[in-house]
């Protein structure tokens, strides 16, 4: 039985809760939601003939993502532009994800089996480049690949070949750029998790009669696999909305879903158009937190 | 000087509705030792966090010298804790953590400095002052949770289960140490704990609490000898527990032989009797002869504890002292007699099982 | 024949493919430090060691503007963020629960949810009409936009923190006759401090990282370091963007081994 006395208190306390948490709520509400309720407004519009909107309803600019209209006959075909930006982020994240997880899930098992006085010194090695600003470790990159770089000027030095080959502003320089500036995304929590695992359970898995690569499989991974799917993500949504790393190895001429996005915001371009690109784009990243979130609840259940 | 009225205290709302007190009522007198003891979830904490304040009551008062302090916020009440856990201030020093309440109450700094050395001294705690208190042993951070609940000066010192955390030796000399704290002090304490023992070798007075209810108040000695229930006689000490009955002024246990004559009224009652008064053998003086046999005879150091059956299957332990006679005289499986003393005998409410 | 190792912590491969990920991190950074040291004048020449790009960056009015702006955006978003996201935390924790609980996390936890240049055109569109209709152009609009995506960095931490922490402290503070301000400024606050720190410099370095938000919202001449070190990247590679990038790495070397020393006194 809640008294009245016991109610009232319960309403001052969530009026007090609220009014704390109202700046941030304002802040984020305001530089946040509300642009992105713009965004789903212009979305809807119909495009100026000098860039911005007209307070047209239409739904061209969510058809053009897609679709499009031949000028002269009207015939609706898939748009080969769009398809391939779409394909190529998607694809291109995927890589990112795999190529990190390779390189990343050993690296912090050997962090994480370090004696615990080496530990504090392999993960100070893995925070410098997380913490280093992501374009300064773009140009790094950039720097071995470009046509001048280190890596062609090796092989010429070595007489492999004659001419630089060039590897800047293509698939594979975006690639290359995405996955050195987000594996340390994927080893900090990766180690997190096995740093975390007690290694007597794989004791008791041997006493049991377990190989290695069973107890790997039975008894580690079922434990670690919940770091290892949060720095997949952690990977995946970063390089999915990528802009920067793909504008400068890419150099506008290869494209990903950011920076398609950004051409339709100049002058002159289709604004509607780019409001539901970035809908579409926080869509596919949503998806994929969603279904972490989903996972994730299951194995705290589960566990 | 505290005065409890129907004190009642219920959780959640509706349906879920759980009542952790039930119109709780009773005394306590200035400078006592008042101990409420009951196993967990019996609503003892429950009751010590309402006189503290840190939860309001559902219904009824909190008097104290006079005044209904049960509205009052936890920091305009004269009673501090010394909590379960002890609760130290991590990031204060011994002294600082000593000297809390007197800086909340915005004391000048000098009377602060005075006060604290002098609970420290009491708590035999000086050349640690300048310690963090992280830094401490247990028994040691057990004397600073002292020192810093009766620094204010409080009217009452609330205790919840404050030796808990410690081993057994520690615990043991813990004991000695806040019984000499309350004389010395003169202080009202109230004490909270599970431990029989603990609350029988410090307290003025116990109560005996179960499902939020007080089931008994009195002196360890009164609780021992005369229980007032079958709750209390079991959670107090060992006790046997026979079903007997009363008709026109006799007790009649089925297995025995000749009733006894008592004054209870008609009816069936239970029968209680500690292991320590079970007799082996025929013995002088008025009781109940039972025969039996020995089931075990199970070696305690200081005493042998002999299972008994009677004949309807009805268990029974005696407590035999091993100094006595060379221990039991009796061997497992012997057909006896036993005696239960009419002086130690005690008839109880018969309960539903 | 060598006894295999039964110890499931040495796994065949796992040394090498660590090693060569260290060497895969740090190879392009070391190089791109020693490329800020050529002294020659073209990037592609090396004429040995020598400091005048760093002496050349340090004599640029638009490299110093823009390092300029940028502190100074990032610690007073950094500032706004750790603040409110503290308050926030401290509504959010240690209860049993309230109506709009949920509500509020999912507010605050937003900004994550949302790819950068996704939020950086929506303020665009915003935030260029608003310029229009205010006349004013001044840091705010960028001070403000950081805070918000800052916020959630410096609450993980607070927040975590107290949910970790003993409750019955502050009830203990509330028994010794503290008031609630009292609790919150010699209890709560003291032991809430080094998540708070924690959280402003990670707010600080996701500020300080930025690059989409503050391209697409800067007014003319608000560059801040990455914006300017873009728009230079634009032109031509010069030995100087590699100073320039050196000094930034610089910084976050100099944060972590920091915020390193920080947490090793605390343990």
């Amino acid at each position: 039985m809640a008294t009245d006395v016991e109610t009232l208190a319960i309403r001052a306390d969530t009026r007090r809760r609220w009014a704390l948490a109202l700046p941030a709520v304002t802040i984020i509400g305001l530089f946040s939601i509300l642009p992105l309720g713009v965004v789903v407004v212009y979305s809807f519009l119909t495009p100026g003939d000098y860039g911005n909107v007209k307070w047209v309803f239409s739904l061209d600019g969510w058809f053009q993502v897609l679709f499009e209209r031949d000028i002269f006959d009207d015939t609706v075909s898939l748009s080969d532009a769009h398809l391939t930006i779409l394909g190529r982020s998607v694809a291109l994240s995927l890589a990112t994800t795999l190529i990190t997880l390779i390189l990343g899930v050993p690296t912090a098992w050997f962090i994480a089996t370090r004696p615990a006085g080496q530990r504090a010194f392999w993960l100070f090695l893995i925070t410098i480049p997380f913490w280093t600003n992501l374009l300064v470790r773009t140009i790094a990159v950039q720097e071995m690949i470009r046509n001048e770089g280190i890596f062609n000027r090796l092989f010429q030095w070595l007489g492999l070949i004659d001419d630089p080959i060039p590897m800047m502003f293509t698939n594979f320089a975006i690639l290359l750029g995405m996955a050195y500036v987000f594996l340390p995304l994927m080893v900090l929590p990766v180690y997190a998790a096995i740093e975390r695992f007690d290694f007597r359970l794989a004791e008791a898995g041997y006493d049991l009669y377990a190989s290695r690569v069973y107890c790997l499989r039975k008894v580690v991974l079922p434990q670690v696999k919940a770091g290892i799917i949060a720095g997949s993500i952690l990977v995946f949504v970063p390089s999915l909305g990528a802009y920067v790393t793909p504008r400068i190895m890419g150099g506008g001429k290869t494209m990903m879903l950011g920076n398609l996005i950004e051409t339709q915001f100049g002058q002159g371009r289709n604004w509607p158009l780019g409001a539901a690109l970035s809908l579409a784009l926080t869509a596919l990243v949503l998806v994929a937190l969603v279904w972490y979130t989903r996972l994730t609840t299951k194995e705290r259940r589960n566990g | 000087m505290l005065d409890i009225r129907d004190l009642t205290k219920s959780f959640g709302k509706g349906d879920s509705t759980v009542t952790a007190l039930h119109e709780v009522s009773f005394t306590i007198a200035e400078g006592e030792f008042f101990t409420l003891l009951g196993p967990s979830g019996c609503g003892k904490t429950t009751l010590l966090r309402l006189i503290a304040g840190f939860e309001p009551p559902s219904g009824g008062a909190l008097v104290l010298d006079g005044q209904d302090i049960a509205q009052m916020p936890p920091n305009r009440r004269p009673v501090n804790t010394v909590f379960q856990n002890y609760a130290l201030f991590p990031h204060m020093t011994v002294a600082q953590n000593v000297g809390f309440a007197l800086g909340a109450q915005g004391r000048p700094k000098d009377e602060i400095a005075r006060t604290v050395a002098r609970m420290l001294d009491l708590v035999q705690l000086g050349h640690l002052a300048h310690r963090k208190s992280g830094e401490l042993s247990g028994g040691q951070q057990q004397r600073v949770a002292l020192a810093r609940a009766l620094a204010p000066k409080p009217r009452i010192l609330l205790l919840d289960e404050p030796l808990s955390a410690l081993d057994m030796k520690l615990r043991k000399e813990m004991q000695v140490e806040l019984k000499r704290l309350q004389q010395e002090t003169g202080l009202t304490f109230i004490f909270v704990t599970h431990d029989q023992e603990e609350a029988l070798t410090m307290s003025d007075r116990i109560a005996v609490m179960s499902g939020g209810r007080i089931q008994q108040i009195a002196t360890p000695r009164e609780l021992y000898d005369q229980p007032a229930n079958r709750f209390v006689a079991g959670f107090i000490g060992e006790s046997n527990f026979l079903d007997a009955s009363c008709a026109h002024g006799k007790l009649v246990l089925p297995q025995a032989g000749a009733p006894l004559p008592v004054t209870h009224p008609d009816g069936p009652v239970t029968l209680m009797v500690r292991p320590e008064h079970v007799f082996l053998g025929p013995a002088p003086g008025a009781g109940l002869s039972v025969p039996a046999r020995v089931e075990r005879l199970v070696y305690f150091g200081t005493d042998t504890h002999v299972h008994l059956m009677l004949a309807d299957g009805a268990g029974l332990v005696a407590r035999v002292q091993n100094a006595l006679r060379g221990g039991a005289p009796c061997a497992e499986g012997d057909a006896i007699s036993i005696t239960l003393p009419a002086d130690a005998l005690r008839l109880l409410p018969k309960e539903a099982a | 024949m060598a006894r295999r190792s039964f110890d499931i912590r040495r796994l065949p491969g796992a040394a090498t493919l660590a090693i060569t990920c260290f060497v895969i991190l740090y190879i392009p950074l070391v190089i791109l430090v020693v490329n800020s040291l050529n002294a020659g004048k073209a990037i592609n020449v090396w004429e040995g060691i020598s400091l005048r790009w760093y002496a050349t960056a340090l004599q640029n009015e638009g490299f110093l503007n823009a390092a300029s702006t940028s502190l100074i955006l990032a610690a007073t978003a950094a500032l706004v963020a750790t603040v409110t996201a503290t308050m926030a935390a401290l509504a959010t924790t240690r209860s049993k629960g309230f109506r709009g609980e949920g509500t509020i996390n999912l507010v605050l936890n937003q900004p994550l949810m949302v790819p950068e240049i996704v939020l950086a055109i929506a303020l665009l569109i915003i935030l260029a009409q608003v310029k229009q209709v205010t006349g004013y152009t001044g840091l705010w609009y960028l001070i403000i936009a950081h805070s918000a995506f800052c916020i959630p960095f410096a609450y993980m931490p607070v927040r975590a923190r107290l949910q970790g922490m003993d409750l019955t402290l502050e009830t203990a503070a509330s028994d010794l006759y503290a008031s609630r301000f009292y609790t919150f400024r010699k209890v709560t606050l003291p032991l809430l401090a080094p998540a708070v720190l924690a959280g402003f410099m990670l707010a600080f370095v996701v500020s300080l990282d930025d690059v989409v938000i503050s391209e697409f919202l800067k007014s003319p001449g608000q560059d801040t370091l990455p914006t300017y070190l873009l728009g230079q990247l634009r032109r031509n590679l010069t030995s100087e963007i590699y100073a320039i990038s050196s000094l930034l790495l610089l910084i976050s070397v100099l944060i972590v081994a920091g915020s390193w020393l920080l947490t090793r006194k605390k343990t």
